[in-house]
């Protein structure tokens, strides 16, 4: 009896929903790409401009890659593939593990491996759900290129990389689920790999050499390192160079032939990188709910303040690049188009010179960054009350209120640290600058002016726990979602204001104004300890809400 | 004031569903308390509104006369507690969640007496505390809450069925230790539904069915309730000499087996009646608890086979 069907329509069944919003994620990237480039870089001198200007600016090839000249498919591929190289790449690791190393590790992979379906079975249906959905990727992008007028060969090959991108990291998932025991370690792993396989190409592209048109750059050896730069190494819409697709699809095989050899020859539940083992005792940092709270939270926090450091060493280093941009002749029509991008950002009523509204705009996004770790602390208490460890912490002498302020402590902190540590990487970003000292005290006063939206956001997170412990996680990533929409991008989108105005994010100081107004942040830090408090009561009074 | 739990009436709705429905328990203090119901009748429910994690909707509850939800930080240094499902913190290792939990009830303040209690209670329990909390199995899991409730003294101690993922070597061992801490002068409420474990450690027994208790009492007075179960060979008897056996209940000949019940106190008439009757091949089954256990939930396991039989038609 063949169990391979089986065992591949399991998986898809059991994957339905992530598989939608993959999908339509990419899809919708593709789309909003083209619309963007067809508005913001509508013509030919724009492009041109931009590129010349993009070409100078390290920071933005390591973001972008590399410019393949002005046609809009090439451009748009320029501008997009590196980031879908690295979210395919996420996405073929967390299922790769998810199949293998995370059904063994919560047991499932034993139950199945004692029907006729065997050890090698699974992994096979695991590959092949991969290299499906990979290609259904791939052809949902190349459809889209093509449908927007790309042509039909371009778009062809432009699928067949991020297919083939994607397949290339199917394979370090599965054997990332090999080398390590849990599913945990393996996920580390392999999005170690997908975000170093971004960096090599980011080396890769920051350190490309132009070519005599002046318009296209070709990149650096550290890009051959990399599945993401075989991919843009393709070039779908100009070189149109199939062979490096066979390097990804070689890295692939290989590394499922090399999973499979070790999946045959290992035994359940053992790995080859053994499992670290833990402390014997608790360390004295771990003595309350604080020191608990701090240690779950750790990692990511960590995670969210590297994040905030390099966007605010991106945001120093390109602000010089964008002063550059307006002192050149041709650079001022698509200076005009960042501007208008930027002042969307900013804030309802933002005024004052290019480079401090593309600081203040992007600190928006820091402070949306910073608001994502935050609601996660929130959250992760109604994780630990359904998960039961709750329970535990609670039948011994701890009140609710030592219990509950603890995950608001790491909250606030981690979104203050956030803040904090973008502002000091842009200010390393600004070293050599013209006129640093002024730039650095509007970057730190646009960091301290994101603090209060975050506060709040996290405060109604709280609230949200307090009231509806049952529904609190997806609500409160709906809140915070909302609040970044409406906040962040309503300009962009173009909403009405009283809508807009629904979000803490629109009421953040604008610190580009000639006088700094902070009457709203004061009121947003009020609303947010009163809202964080009532919170706390409210935890108090109602009953723990175990599971479910 | 010996009584350590007292619950009268106690009530606790989740929504339409009555979880305690007039649920009186009594646990006076030095005594193991055993708390037995089939899974569902509110036993952990009970546990958690003594512990005030959930708050009762009717009733009064008080441990050691204080109010479990108002002065509950107060009343959770006096206690250690075992849940019924022990999750642990993923990321820590088992080692780390017992440190944590003795500290967060404050009972590292005696370090030297802490780690020997520790390090004996991993011996006996043959315990890793290195591992990391998800890779622990039900058992393992089980141990560190158990490792970490004994490893400081309480004066009452809550193990919400303490060995339902342990070996029978384990329960021993877990046994022993809880008649260690009778020496102490410590009350247990053990909430179980392992007949054997209860009839092993407890003084006194509550039954709890659907929310409400049932029969309370010490295993004596319980055991009164059931009857003796008594059969003999009945070949070559004079059938009319059955009928002189004082107290027999239930009498019916099986083939060659006569079988019927008595009540506890009428056995040294009935004992004598069969030695009149000259009856061989005697065999006397003594009244346990898993009996009147299975009297009191007799109805409640012939319903659903019934109803799903009429469903069937």
């Amino acid at each position: 009896m063949n169990t391979l069907p089986t065992l591949l329509l399991a998986r898809f069944r059991r994957d339905r929903l992530q598989i939608i919003v993959w999908l339509a994620l990419f899809a919708l990237l593709e789309v909003v790409g083209h619309a963007a480039v067809t508005e913001t870089y509508g013509d030919e001198a724009e492009r041109t401009s931009v590129i010349k200007l993009v070409i100078m600016s390290p920071a933005i090839l390591m973001l972008r890659g590399t410019p393949q000249g002005t046609d809009p498919d090439a451009f748009q591929f320029f501008l997009l593939f590196g980031f879908l190289g690295l979210m395919i790449g996420l996405m073929m690791t967390f299922l790769a593990v998810r199949h293998t190393r995370g059904d063994e590790e919560a047991g499932r992979a034993e139950l199945v491996g004692s029907t006729p379906a065997g050890r090698i079975a699974p992994l096979l249906a695991t590959a092949l759900e991969g290299v499906i959905l990979s290609v259904a990727v791939g052809a949902i992008m190349g459809g889209v290129a093509w449908a927007y007028g790309a042509d039909a060969s371009g778009a062809l090959l432009y699928g067949a990389a991020m297919s083939a991108v994607g397949i290339a990291y199917l394979g370090v998932g599965l054997a990332c689920a090999q080398l390590m025991r849990t599913s945990r370690g393996a996920n580390g792993l392999a999005a170690a790999i997908v975000t170093l396989g971004y960096a090599l190409r980011a080396m890769g592209d920051a350190t490309g050499t132009v070519q005599p048109d002046g318009l296209s750059m070709e990149p650096g050896w550290w890009s051959w390192l990399s599945p993401i730069g075989w991919g843009q190494a393709v070039a779908p819409y100009t070189h149109q160079l199939a062979w490096p697709l066979l390097l990804c699809l070689g890295l692939g095989v290989v590394l499922f032939g090399l999973s499979a050899w070790l999946q045959s020859s290992r035994d359940l539940d053992s790995s080859i990188i053994p499992d670290r083992p833990g402390r014997v005792h608790a360390p004295l940092s771990l003595s309350g709910p604080i020191g608990l709270v701090w240690r779950t939270l750790r990692n990511p926090v960590i995670g969210w303040v590297i994040g905030g450091v390099l966007f605010g060493l991106v945001l120093g280093a390109v602000g010089q690049t964008v002063v550059d941009l307006v002192n050149t002749p041709d650079g001022e029509e698509a200076g005009a188009a960042i501007s208008d991008t930027l002042a969307s950002l900013a804030g309802p009523n933002a005024e004052g010179g290019l480079i401090d509204l593309f600081t203040t705009g992007l600190f928006g996004l820091v402070g949306a960054l910073a608001a994502v770790g935050g609601v996660q602390a929130v959250m992760r208490a109604r994780q630990d009350e359904a998960g039961g460890t709750a329970e535990l912490v609670l039948a011994a002498p701890v009140s609710r209120f030592r219990w509950f302020s603890a995950y608001l402590l790491i909250g606030a902190v981690s979104v203050a640290a956030v803040l904090a540590f973008a502002v000091l990487g842009a200010f390393v970003g600004l070293i050599g600058s013209p006129d640093a000292g002024a730039r650095m005290s509007t970057v730190a006063e646009a960091g301290l002016a994101q603090l209060p939206a975050g506060l709040v956001i996290v405060a109604v997170a709280a609230l949200v726990f307090a009231l509806v412990p049952r529904a609190s996680i997806a609500l409160g990533w709906a809140v915070l979602l909302v609040a970044i929409v409406l906040g962040q991008f309503g300009g962009l989108f173009g909403f009405p204001e009283w809508l807009r105005d629904v979000s803490p994010f629109s009421h953040t100081p604008i610190v580009t104004a000639e006088t700094i107004d902070w009457t709203a942040a004061w009121v947003m830090a009020g609303i947010a300890v009163v809202v964080a408090a009532g919170a706390t009561a409210l935890v108090r009074r109602r009953d723990l809400a175990l599971g479910g | 004031m010996n009584t350590v739990i007292e619950t009268r009436g106690l009530e606790k709705r989740f929504g339409r569903v009555r979880a305690l429905d007039g649920l009186d328990l009594s646990v006076e203090a030095g005594e193991v308390h055993g708390f037995l119901g089939p899974n569902g009748a509110g036993k952990s429910t009970t546990i958690r509104v003594l512990l005030g994690l959930i708050r009762s909707s009717g009733g009064e509850a008080t441990l050691f006369g204080r109010d479990p939800w108002r002065d509950a930080v107060a009343l959770h240094r006096r206690i250690a507690y075992v849940p019924g499902d022990v999750n642990l913190w993923s990321n820590l290792s088992g080692g780390e969640s017992i440190d944590l939990l003795t500290r967060l009830r404050g009972g590292t303040t005696d370090k030297r007496a802490y780690a020997a209690r520790r390090e004996h209670l991993a011996e006996v329990f043959q315990f890793d505390p290195s591992k990391k909390g998800r890779t622990y199995s039900k058992g393992n899991r089980q141990k560190v809450a158990l490792i970490a409730a004994l490893a400081t003294p309480a004066d009452l101690y809550i193990l919400d069925e303490p060995t339902s993922g342990l070996d029978p070597l384990m329960e021993a061992v877990f046994r022993q230790e809880i008649a260690a801490l009778l020496g102490d002068g410590a009350t247990v409420l053990l909430s179980s539904h392992i007949l054997s474990e209860v009839e092993h450690l407890c003084d006194r027994v509550s039954i709890i069915r659907a929310g409400r208790t049932v029969e309370t009492g010490t295993l004596a007075e319980l055991r009164h309730l059931t009857r003796t179960e008594i059969s003999f060979a009945g070949d070559g008897l004079d059938p009319a000499g059955f009928a002189t056996i004082p107290g027999a209940h239930d009498l019916a000949v099986d083939g060659a087996r006569v079988r019927f019940t008595a009540d506890s106190d009428a056995m040294p008439e009935v004992l004598a009646a069969l030695g009149r009757l000259r009856a061989t091949g005697v065999t006397v089954n003594p009244p346990s608890l898993e009996e009147l256990f299975m009297r009191h939930y007799h109805d409640e396991l012939d319903e659903p086979a019934r109803s799903s039989l009429e469903g069937v038609r």
